[in-house]
């Protein structure tokens, strides 16, 4: 998880992003089905991980759609070259 | 029938108000009727409440909760300062026929003006605290609104913002007292607290004496939150008679009088009022000496009047100030109205510019000289004489010797800078080649008034002091008659006399007394900089505008750096919880 | 099968989210504007109204549905009322806002969706549930922001507030598996009387803070605002301004309440967030020249008061601190909401007269007073309502959080309040300029090559102007609504 949380911090490619968003996701996913492992409540667990799993990806796709975008319009996918908005 | 009358004096103007801005600028002559009648009727109204005048709530709308009620009580302060805001208020508006001729959205400042007024009438009526305060705020928010009316003119939008940033810091001292009040007493019931002030724990009755006092400072111009007035001259001249001169500026004299049973015990207090008082009351008219802009020498009488004013209350008159407050209201509003009619004649503020307008403009130098009169305190008929000398002396009998001192060299000051700018308008050779005529019809039905006004309000001291006395028990006020005026006042004037003298003659002789101007010079360029109070005002926007760079470049629009801003909340969070 | 009065108003909504989507794209015309969806989006959102006034009556009403329980309290309601209120609104406003806009039954179908979600977030008992709502109302969001893909600045805004408010949610999730591994249960009461103060515990109440914070708008999580408030169609900045940031605030209360037990240090954390808001987001907005970009910074310092008001509340259960707060909550939506929509009429002219410039100015204010009487009057009355002055509503709330502030008899929380006096204070400074600037005489070039403006657009600002007006003057008119959010807060963390 730490390694993720830095990868969202030096990570400059709008997709590599998306995709460590997804990673960071997956290990709360991963703790989750643990949670409920440990608790005795297995099913539990594994029916909170398909949930997520489910709106993880809408975003997902959400996140890749507007990446798609910005490639077109603006010609890159680096974030640092996105900053017209600021102050 | 009394809360009639209260919901009339307040709610009239304001329905007024509603109505002149949905009727924009396309009948002017309509918005005038509307606007005359209705500020004219309000004024009937809070006359008729004298003889209704009481210390009980008249009229209590039950809001609820944490809000309280809204109550009114008409004792006399209530109802002298709703005159005088209703009456000034109807004179003002009557002026505004010919003074704002041909101005655009005339329904706005209609609007405007009657939103304050009854706001104005509202603030005094208050029995409640929070009620005071919402009504504060609307004159704050009415007097910003009308500085600013010309939006165009980018230092009237300066100046509106000016005073509306000042007079709300100062009011968080007032927000604060009121908040203290209710946090102990679960009220915010102003006879209650008066009542029960003593029961405060002294360190929090302290917090709420000094924030009172700031806000009525910051509200009254005085020091160190004097620097917003003479930028308010840029607002329309009636506005500047009604708001700047007769009402608003009052309201934080008000405050000090309500309140001062419930302060005049706290350690320091008094002493700090005398000294704003006293302080301001100098300064402000060594800055009226050197002004060469016929408003800002009004306005920063006014700051010095307003001076006299915290002064008296600081010594203990707090009679003799509000007599002073009406007689102020009165030949106030009448200078700026004269003013207002050279200005409007003219088309510049430059005393400079001016001179021997007497010969053309006769019922306005009249007029002007009558209110001048009184400003600088000449016997025997003008109101401003008795009431200043009443001040002086509770100041002698109550006050440091020091403040009475200074207050004394003050009146010598008023009447020097009285005498210059009459001269410099009226009298003398002709600076201006404009064309000028006397005051149109309107004005002068509002110059009239006031002039008689001027001549004959001092009489009223005896029913003025019995109002008072009878409807505001927890004061403790000292009455007089006319009799007994006249004989403290005759006292008075044995010393304060050939002060004025002086002022007048040093004036008169001002060619021969060069080498004195020449060597005083310095403290006329102190003077014209404001005694550098300006400069610190600029130095906390400029401090404000600074961080706000420095804040923006957080701002940067890297995501990554967003990203940061995530951790660094949550190592924030962290922390707090780790430590306790 | 009867169900309680709020299913059916959550359900309506979601129902015809889909439907108007559909049918909008089956009638879709040649230029791609979808009347039709107009339509249904207003028939949906008109007809909520009966459910939700039928669910008034059943407070604390619930229902199972399977291992889901979802309970309609006071909290839900006041948020329910702000989501449909001001989605009404919106929708009205939108119709003429938008009709030139391709992809119009995408934008009423995820606004219809929104709304419904937002209402859901407030009827959650479990901390996966109150997620799996608060994700909804992100995802509806995070295409509605960036709904101008043809703008390369509302994309870039867009993808900054996904990454943003993704991260966020993850976070709540590593929270709520630290319950979950704690406590064996998500249900919020469960875990309430289940907690201790341990490492694990705080961990989670820290990530739920932080997590649900990002979309509540604390600094230092809040640099994704400015850029989706502004770039958002003018109708989704209100919503997002009024309600969804509102509705984060609501979340990550609902899932501390749960955590009570483990730190005496709640309250203090809001309210060192609150003067952190207060004070950064003022500076932030004080030299901002874009009039939506001013709105948009000045919506910190509001959940700031917000905040503040409700650090009081729970560190030491003074009630006026969350009655404050939540009138103010309901406040702050309808005052902010009005000021974009207001602004956004503007804009819309701006477009339509067509200049060199793509986003509104102080500058481009000038002569709207007469011009567009109502939309100027009603900027100002939301603006100078948001600036704290009387009559107008935001004062009276904001006494109310100042009032529990001195109910407390703590210095410390005292000196709070006067800072957060003088913090309204500062904010004028930014506030009052576009009053001046909207009633000068000469107009700018926008106003003067400005189109009428349809009726559709000017009921809803006349109608919340009028609003903001009266509850200024009768401040007890909305506490029917705001007492109970404030007491099932004070029932929620132990009062």
């Amino acid at each position: 998880m730490g390694i993720g949380l830095y990868g969202l911090l030096i990570t400059r490619n709008l997709i590599k992003l998306v995709i460590v968003l997804q990673v960071l996701v997956k290990m709360a996913l991963l703790a989750l089905v643990a949670a409920g492992y440990a608790t005795g409540q297995v099913n539990l667990g594994q029916s909170l991980a398909v949930t997520v799993l489910v709106a993880d990806t809408v975003v997902a796709v959400i996140g890749l759609a507007l990446a798609v975008q910005v490639r077109q319009r603006l010609g890159t996918l680096d974030v640092t070259q996105l900053s017209e908005l600021r102050k | 029938m009394v809360s009639w009358l209260i919901l009339l004096v307040i709610g009239l103007p304001w329905l007024g108000a509603a109505a002149a801005f949905f009727m924009r600028e396309a009948r002017p002559r309509a918005l005038h009727t509307l606007a005359v009648a209705v500020s004219v009727v309000s004024a009937a109204c809070a006359v008729a409440l004298l003889p209704f005048a009481t210390s009980e709530v008249a009229l209590s709308l039950p809001v609820g909760g944490v809000f309280g009620d809204f109550t009114f009580i008409p004792d006399g302060m209530a109802i002298v300062l709703s005159i005088i805001a209703t009456v000034i208020g109807s004179l003002a508006v009557i002026f505004s026929i010919n003074y704002m001729e041909g101005e655009k959205q005339l329904g706005r400042y209609y609007a405007l003006v009657l939103l304050f007024i009854g706001a104005m009438c509202g603030l005094v009526l208050s029995g409640s605290l929070l009620l005071m305060f919402f009504f504060w705020e609307i004159t704050a928010l009415c007097s910003y609104a009308l500085i600013s009316f010309d939006n165009d003119n980018p230092k009237a939008v300066e100046g509106g913002l000016k005073a509306l940033i000042i007079t709300q810091f100062g009011g968080v001292g007032l927000l604060a007292g009121a908040l203290i009040a209710y946090g102990t007493l679960g009220t915010y019931q102003i006879p209650v607290f008066l009542a029960q002030a003593q029961t405060l724990a002294p360190a929090l009755l302290s917090v709420m004496a000094f924030g009172f006092l700031a806000a009525a400072a910051a509200k009254s111009a005085q020091l160190p939150f004097h620097t917003w007035l003479p930028s308010a001259m840029e607002a329309p001249t009636p506005i500047s008679a009604l708001i700047h001169a007769a009402t608003m500026v009052n309201a934080g004299v008000y405050l000090l009088a309500r309140f001062y049973p419930a302060f005049e015990a706290v350690p320091g207090w008094t002493t700090a009022v005398v000294i704003v008082g006293a302080l301001t009351a100098l300064l402000a008219a060594i800055m009226a000496i050197v002004s060469n802009d016929l408003k800002e020498v009004l306005a920063y009488s006014t700051v010095s009047q307003l001076g006299y004013m915290v002064y008296g209350i600081g010594v203990g008159g707090v009679l003799a100030a509000q007599f002073h407050l009406l007689s102020h209201a009165v030949f106030k509003a009448l200078l700026f109205l004269g003013a207002g009619a050279v200005i409007h004649a003219l088309g510049t503020r430059d005393m400079r510019r001016m001179g021997g307008l007497g010969k053309e403009m006769p019922l306005v130098r009249a007029v002007f000289v009558v209110g001048a009169l009184a400003l600088a305190g000449i016997p025997p008929i003008f109101n401003g004489f008795w009431s200043k000398d009443m001040i002086l002396e509770a100041g002698a009998e109550g006050g440091p010797t020091w403040a009475y001192i200074i207050m004394l060299a003050v009146a010598g000051l008023t009447a020097l800078y009285c005498a210059r700018m009459v001269w410099m308008v009226f009298y003398g050779e002709r600076r201006s080649t404009a064309h000028v005529h006397d005051a149109p019809t309107a004005m002068r039905v509002a110059l009239i008034p006031l002039a008689i006004g001027t001549v004959t309000t001092w009489l009223l001291i005896g029913p003025f002091g019995r109002l008072f006395g009878d409807t505001m028990p927890t004061h403790d006020l000292h009455l007089v008659n006319l009799g007994g005026m006249a004989a403290g006042a005759a006292a008075q004037l044995v010393i304060a006399l050939p002060v004025i003298a002086i002022g007048l003659l040093a004036f008169w002789f001002r060619d021969r007394l060069s080498g004195v101007t020449r060597a005083l010079g310095w403290l006329a360029a102190l003077a014209r900089a404001d005694f550098g109070f300006e400069l610190a005002n600029r130095v906390v926007a400029g401090a404000a505008r600074g961080a706000a760079g420095v804040v923006r470049e957080t701002q940067t629009g890297q995501l990554n750096w967003n990203a940061v801003g995530i951790l660094v909340g949550l190592a924030l969070v962290l922390a707090v919880l780790a430590l306790r | 099968m009867t169900y309680p009065t709020f299913i059916w108003l959550i359900g309506i909504l979601l129902l015809a989210s889909p439907v108007i989507y559909l049918v909008g794209r089956i009638t879709r015309r040649e230029d791609s504007t979808a009347p039709v969806a107009r339509w249904l989006a207003l028939a949906a959102v008109l007809g909520a109204w009966l459910p939700y006034l039928l669910a008034l009556r059943d407070t604390n009403a619930s229902m199972t549905v399977g291992a889901v329980a979802l309970t309609m309290d006071g909290l839900g309601l006041l948020l329910a009322a702000l989501s449909l209120a001001l989605g009404t609104l919106v929708v009205v406003y939108s119709m003429r806002y938008m009709e030139n806009e391709a992809g119009e039954e995408k934008y009423y179908s995820l606004l219809v969706a929104m709304i419904g979600v937002m209402i859901g977030l407030g009827t959650a008992t479990d901390i996966f549930n109150l997620w799996l709502w608060f994700e909804a109302m992100a995802i509806t969001s995070y295409v509605l922001v960036s709904f101008y893909r043809n703008k390369p600045l509302a994309l870039e805004a867009g993808v900054k507030y996904l990454v943003q408010s993704a991260a966020g949610s993850m976070l709540i999730l590593v929270g709520v598996a630290l319950v979950l591994m704690q406590t064996g249960t998500l249900d919020i009461a469960e875990i309430r009387a289940l907690a201790e103060p341990t490492p694990g515990f705080i961990v989670a109440g820290a990530l739920f803070i932080i997590g649900f914070g990002v979309k509540a708008a604390l600094v230092p999580l809040h640099t994704w605002l400015p850029d989706a408030y502004t770039q958002a169609p003018s109708g989704i900045s209100a919503i997002l301004s009024g309600v969804v940031t509102e509705a984060g605030l609501i979340a990550m209360l609902r899932a501390l309440s749960a955590l009570v037990a483990i730190s005496a240090s709640w309250g203090l954390l809001l309210m060192i967030f609150g003067a952190l808001n207060m004070l950064v987001g003022n500076l932030l907005a004080l030299r901002q020249t874009q009039v939506r970009r001013i709105l948009a910074f000045s919506s910190l310092p509001h959940i700031g008061y917000m905040l503040i008001g409700l650090g009081i509340g729970i560190s030491t259960g003074v009630a006026n601190g969350l009655d404050g707060s939540m009138f103010h909550l309901l406040n702050h939506g309808l005052m902010k909401a009005l000021a974009f929509l207001a602004a956004g009429t503007l804009l819309w002219v701006l477009h339509v007269a067509g200049t060199d410039h793509d986003e509104l100015v102080t500058a481009d204010l000038s002569g709207a007073g007469r011009r567009y009487p109502i939309v100027a009057l009603a900027f100002s009355i939301a603006v100078l309502g948001l600036g704290g002055l009387p009559p107008l509503a935001g004062f009276m709330s904001k006494w109310q959080i100042f009032v529990s502030g001195f109910q407390t008899g703590d210095a410390l929380i005292m000196a709070t309040v006067v800072f957060a006096g003088l913090m309204s204070v500062l904010s004028l400074a930014y506030y009052a300029p576009l009053v001046n600037a909207i009633y000068r005489t000469v107009p700018s070039s926008v106003v003067a090559h400005g189109p009428t403006i349809p009726v559709l657009m000017q009921v809803p600002l006349a109608l919340m102007a009028l609003a903001v007006l009266v509850i200024g003057l009768w401040p007890s008119l909305l506490s029917w609504l705001a007492a109970p959010a404030a007491e099932a807060l004070l029932a929620a963390f132990g009062g």
